[in-house]
């Protein structure tokens, strides 16, 4: 069953599901959804003034250091592929400010490295500033699981974990 | 015949773009939001099938294939949720019944045309298909007397979609088939690393059921609680996609490096209530603590710990080399995060995985443990073409 963050009055809002190494973009109030955040992380783009909408899911922070060339996969590409897309959907990519939700390191593998979390995070923290694009919202980091739900209507982005915490970043 | 991995990747995401078509003109014939959760591919023996569709009512259509890939190929899903999307069509149609039965076997031609459209491009060839027969049948008897033989001679491919209606409480899997034969020469024919030797697809099956009945007797011998291997397989499935295969409901979960050939990872995952019942079977004198608290947390460690240590054992005997496993990472989260940091270390290096998967009943079925494993594909690909070809 669909993972359900807002409750009964909601549930006639349309809502889109958006895959692990996946991108969505919306140009109307359709609420964009994933879930099962742990060391990924969820990009979000928005240009209110157009009421043009994406969710990027990506699994790691840069493409280059990668075997397989799915854009989406990565931070890097799936913000550029994100952005394309929100412009190709009549979006400014100049009117755009950006949520970002997950990043944690849910386990310690050996070998000392940073965590994949945190590459991620950095990975897109560097990207949207070199866009100049404003980050909004933060809840990253940690070590729990993440889903989320973003309400273009009211440019808010939930948050849930999985002891049933629910906070809203707006 | 030596199977080519990344073939076989290829007609997942063939048979993963055709399931999405399938779920869009869904969509718009029963004007709620269908979307696709999951699509994998597994080599399965009779036994499988018959846990697979046993106890259920299945409708489908079978088509008969000439060209590029020729043979039997059929398509089923259960016949309870057929009526849920009947009932969804007539809600949409009105009073006109035939249109919305019409719709029902309607979704069968469009799902398996996607398929085969999808592989006519990638083959560069036709393939020409009969008209589809409608079928209506219980359990295995759904599937060709041909796929049940060549399952219990060499095992057959499955690819299941799993389909999710967001608003709806609709849920369900369809599964398709392709003849055996065909497939595995069609898997084979320009091959290029890494490869597994189409001989040693038998020694897989073994792998996935050594490893979890030592874990499940193991759990036997350090909790008392009775236990039976339910399903296991081997799921060829993209990447991303394996999250999705477990869910968002919370579980206790341990999760353990493998080093050695194949090096990987082992994911144990247990429903609250499963983990409590366990936790306290292996607590002296029968104490226990209110929820998952550090109680559970050890006792779940030290049982991941033996189980891991069977498990591997199963796999030596198997694949005849040495495996290590790292001590155990603990988390209690929702199970779909806890594989999320799993498949990222596997993604710098794969796109696909090949991923173990066995379902241990506990007590009579009152609990259950899932054990994933997730091999580095190369080595696993690598440590089997290097079996002697007995163990095929």
């Amino acid at each position: 069953m669909a993972t359900d963050l807002l409750g009964a009055d909601n549930r006639q809002a349309s809502r889109k599901k958006v895959g692990i190494a996946d991108l969505v973009v919306v140009d109307d109030d359709t609420h964009l959804i994933t879930s099962g955040l742990g060391s990924c992380l969820a990009i979000v783009l928005f240009d209110p003034q157009h009421g043009v909408s994406g969710l990027l899911h990506a699994m790691l922070p840069h493409a280059e250091a990668a075997r397989d060339s799915t854009p989406t996969k990565f931070v890097d590409t799936g913000v550029e592929a994100l952005i394309s897309q929100i412009e190709a959907a009549g979006g400014d990519p100049r009117r755009l400010q950006a949520w970002l939700v997950g990043g944690s390191q849910m386990l310690e593998f050996s070998g000392g490295e940073d965590s994949i979390g945190a590459r991620n995070i950095d990975a897109a923290k560097q990207i949207l500033s070199s866009r100049s694009i404003p980050i909004v919202g933060v809840d990253v980091g940690g070590s729990h699981g993440r889903s989320i739900e973003f309400r273009p209507a009211d440019a808010a982005l939930s948050v849930r974990t999985a002891d049933g915490t629910e906070q809203s970043l707006s | 015949m030596r199977l080519d991995i990344r073939e076989l990747g290829q007609f997942n995401r063939l048979a993963s773009n055709g399931a999405e078509r399938a779920a869009r003109s869904l969509s718009q014939l029963t004007g709620i939001d269908i979307t696709v959760e999951v699509t994998d591919v597994s080599l399965v023996t009779d036994e499988v099938l018959a846990e697979t569709f046993s106890g259920q009512e299945f409708v489908g259509v079978q088509v008969g294939l000439a060209g590029g890939l020729a043979g039997e190929t059929i398509l089923a899903f259960e016949r309870s949720n057929a009526n849920v999307l009947q009932s969804l069509l007539l809600d949409r149609s009105g009073a006109d019944r035939s249109l919305a039965q019409s719709g029902v076997s309607e979704l069968g031609n469009i799902m398996i045309g996607g398929f085969i459209d999808g592989w006519a491009n990638h083959l560069g060839e036709a393939i020409n298909m009969t008209p589809p027969t409608y079928l209506e049948a219980q359990g295995t008897r759904i599937l060709p007397r041909e796929t049940m033989r060549a399952a219990g001679d060499k095992g057959v491919f499955l690819f299941e979609s799993r389909l999710e209606a967001l608003n709806e409480n609709l849920d369900f899997s369809i599964y398709m088939l392709p003849e055996y034969g065909e497939f595995v020469e069609m898997l084979s024919r320009s091959p290029t690393e890494p490869t597994i030797p189409a001989n040693k697809l038998r020694a897989f099956d073994g792998l996935a059921k050594r490893g979890a009945h030592r874990a499940a007797e193991q759990i036997g011998m350090m909790t008392g609680i009775d236990t039976d291997v339910n399903v296991s397989q081997i799921r060829f499935v993209t990447l991303s996609d394996v999250p999705a295969t477990v869910g968002n409901d919370r579980s206790v979960g341990v999760v353990f490096t493998l080093s050695g050939m194949p090096s990987g990872y082992l994911v144990i995952l247990f429903d609250e209530a499963s983990a409590t019942t366990v936790a306290e079977a292996m607590m002296p004198g029968g104490m226990a603590e209110d929820g998952i608290g550090t109680l559970t947390e050890g006792a779940v460690k030290e049982l991941g710990n033996i189980m891991t240590s069977g498990f591997i054992d199963g796999w030596a005997n198997v694949l005849g080399t040495s495996i290590e496993h790292s001590p155990p990472n603990y988390i209690y989260d929702m199970s779909s995060s806890i594989m999320s940091p799993v498949v990222a270390k596997l993604g710098q290096r794969q796109e696909y995985a090949f991923v173990i998967d066995s379902t241990i009943q506990l007590d009579g079925r009152t609990g259950q443990c899932d054990i994933y494993a997730l091999p580095d594909e190369r080595e696993l690909a690598k440590t089997l073409s290097a079996l002697p070809t007995t163990a095929g």
